[in-house]
């Protein structure tokens, strides 16, 4: 039940080392059920709170605050844990300035499905509680029921790691993940231009609002290769240098740019993914982003026998040529 | 006013169809509603609270193109087929309202006037408030507008429809309209009862513009972008957030094409001397509270916020520009 696992996450965060500044956790939003991500003091602790909606990966803002001074302690799941160690291998994060209370988790909610299921209005709703394989909403004295598998975030189908890989502190009991890519393998027996035709569609809905990279913890180039003016301009940049600068993608909204910026996206997350799914969460328009990430994914582990777990990052695995 | 006996709404966007105009009209996709061109009456559906998009692509596209060039340069005229939008909310009628106050106010803009000028508004009462709606706290009414040529409410075995201008009279007239009887008059406003009484969230205006004049410096606008994460979402949903670019597509040969763009992109106010004015996410979002509810109140006497709630329910972190607006410290 996450109302123990939240007595326990906050149990923990009680007695955390003396040297850390910030607690990245989750605390609910008003109005809603759902929780939001919030960088908390260590003397904030009865603020935070957690449930089947804690469904954000806290390791972008970890990230940013890995440009201040201080240790950091993280509530992480699964996937947020693999985020995590993957902006590690990159450099981007300092393991030692960080504690993570890992969570074992059993999976998230669906917020949109959430939505349809529920019957109650949002800001009435007091509870959201994952008990056994069931939800219990509860709002105005009355209680709901919902199965699971109604609202379970479809990704969360395929977890490969539920429970953290790396922590200081381990939440829950260790559940088993499995490789499994059931789904892709599915949409691998369309014919090619069946393929075509419902990537063309899915596409056509883009509104490259560029949420997908934004929210992404792996996407955190600072220019964009997609953006409109890339590379650095200085005050000193002659015109004809910054009108000669290559220009991948402008804003030209179709079909076959989005197509563009989508697999130029996923391309540049091959072996990195950590499957958390924020891209698809949120998307405005519901784009089934996730296919292409674990379609890559598949390739990666077929092709190259490599998994995101690894120690060496994908890229650098490739450069070690193989005995013989 | 007028009553429809059977579905309205339907049956003008049929007859718009046969009249040779092009037809914005809700469509369901698979989880959500947006406006699109139907080239049929059946593909229409109007069972939703209010589309995921919002219509202003209608008068103001994503792209646009406003000139050709290559060995010579061809300019795109401003010109527009007759077009009509059917089922929009009131909330995104006061959107148009609004952007018609940017983009015809002062300077015309010639595309969008052309646009603007062969478009018949056909809107859509509320039957009910989602979850996100708040259009009654910046001063509008879910079943009102006098903005639309024509504005349909729903009573389940016919719809009221009233005119509100001599666009709307001409196609109306087309249609078998009987009087409303005093039934229909009191269903009606029993109705507006039970939506007024659905909203569950609300803003609050009152002192707004003193209590952000006092509060721009707050650290508030840190807390309260902490976990924004820039993206473009909340700008390319509102029904009123205008901003655009315009770029050369093609480097001999191309074209010159108008785009949407958002205050929270970094590049949208980095300057070519390399300074941007507002480089950090904090201040790319403060800008978008103070856009809706401070400078636009400023330079056109009201809120540019008509409380959709789009921008709430597609937030991927969760910033709520209600309880925005109404945590702002007061005293700082």
């Amino acid at each position: 039940m996450n109302s123990e696992i939240l007595e326990k996450i906050k149990e923990e965060c009680r007695k955390l080392p003396d040297d850390i500044s910030y607690i990245v956790g989750f605390v609910r939003k008003r109005g809603e059920p759902r929780e939001v991500l919030k960088v908390l003091k260590p003397d904030e602790v009865d603020r935070m709170s957690f449930s089947p909606l804690s469904f954000n990966n806290p390791a972008r803002i970890v990230m940013d605050l890995m440009k201040s001074d201080g240790k950091i302690a993280v509530i992480a799941k699964g996937c947020d844990a693999r985020a995590l160690k993957q902006l590690e291998k990159e450099e981007k994060i300092e393991r030692e300035r960080l504690y993570i209370i890992g969570v074992s988790c059993p999976g998230v909610i669906d917020y949109r499905k959430f939505r349809n299921a529920v019957k109650f209005r949002l800001p009435e709703i007091e509870s959201v509680e994952l008990v056994g394989d069931e939800v219990i909403v509860k709002a105005n004295g009355e209680e709901q029921r919902i199965p699971f598998s109604e609202v379970i975030f479809e990704n969360c189908l395929y977890c490969e790691q539920p429970t953290p890989k790396d922590y200081d502190v381990l939440i829950g009991e260790p559940r088993e993940g499995k490789l499994d890519f059931s789904d892709i393998e599915e949409f691998e027996k369309l014919d090619r231009e069946e393929r075509w035709s419902y990537w063309m569609e899915v596409f056509s809905k883009c509104i490259r609002c560029h949420a997908c990279r934004q929210v992404c913890p792996l996407c955190y180039c600072e220019e964009c290769l997609v953006d409109p003016s890339n590379l650095a301009v200085s005050p000193m940049t002659p015109a004809e240098e910054k009108a000669a600068y290559p220009r991948v993608l402008g804003k030209t909204v179709n079909a076959s740019d989005n197509m563009v910026y989508h697999l130029i996206r996923v391309l540049h997350h091959a072996g990195r993914c950590a499957g958390c799914g924020e891209c698809e969460r949120a998307c405005p328009m519901e784009l089934p982003l996730l296919k292409l990430e674990r379609k890559l994914k598949k390739v990666v582990y077929e092709v190259f026998n490599y998994s995101p777990d690894e120690e060496i990052p994908f890229l650098s695995k490739l450069d070690i040529l193989p005995e013989g | 006013m007028k009553v429809y006996e059977g579905n309205f709404l339907k049956d003008v966007v049929a007859k718009l169809l046969d009249d040779g105009y092009r037809v914005y009209a809700p469509v369901k996709e698979k989880n959500y509603h947006v406006f699109k061109v139907v080239e049929n009456a059946d593909e229409v559906d109007f069972d939703y609270i209010n589309t995921r998009r919002s219509p202003k692509d209608v008068t103001f596209p994503e792209n646009e193109v406003l000139m050709k060039y290559g060995e010579w340069v061809e300019e795109i005229p401003a010109q527009a087929d007759k077009t009509a939008i059917v089922g929009i909310r009131p909330c995104d009628i006061q959107g148009l309202r609004l952007m018609d106050r940017v983009f015809l106010e002062d300077i015309t803009d010639p595309y969008y006037e052309a646009k603007r000028k062969n478009l018949l508004v056909v809107g859509y009462a509320c039957n009910e408030a989602g979850d996100y709606c708040f259009c009654t706290s910046v001063g509008l009414s879910p079943f009102k507008s006098d903005y639309a040529d024509i504005i349909v409410t729903e009573l389940g075995d016919k719809q009221v429809v009233e005119i509100r201008s001599e666009k709307g009279e001409a196609v109306a007239s087309k249609f078998d309209l009987s009087d409303a009887s005093d039934e229909d008059v009191s269903r009606k406003k029993e109705l507006e009862q039970k939506v007024l009484s659905s909203f569950v969230r609300s803003v609050n205006t009152e002192n707004l513009k003193e209590r952000m004049a006092e509060a721009f410096n707050s650290d508030y606008w840190k807390e309260v972008a902490e976990n924004c994460v820039s993206c473009g979402i909340c700008t390319y949903l509102c029904p009123t957030c205008f901003c655009f670019d315009i770029f050369d597509d093609g480097e001999l040969k191309g074209v010159r094409i108008r785009a949407w763009d958002s205050c929270q992109f970094p590049l949208h106010t980095l300057e070519s001397s390399s300074h941007n004015p507002r480089r950090e996410k904090w201040q790319r979002l403060r800008n978008r509270f103070y856009d809706k509810f401070y400078y636009m109140l400023v330079r056109k006497g009201e809120f540019y916020c008509v409380g959709c709630g789009r921008c709430i329910a597609a937030c991927p972190v969760g910033i709520d520009i209600a309880e925005v607006i109404n945590n702002i410290p007061s005293g700082v």
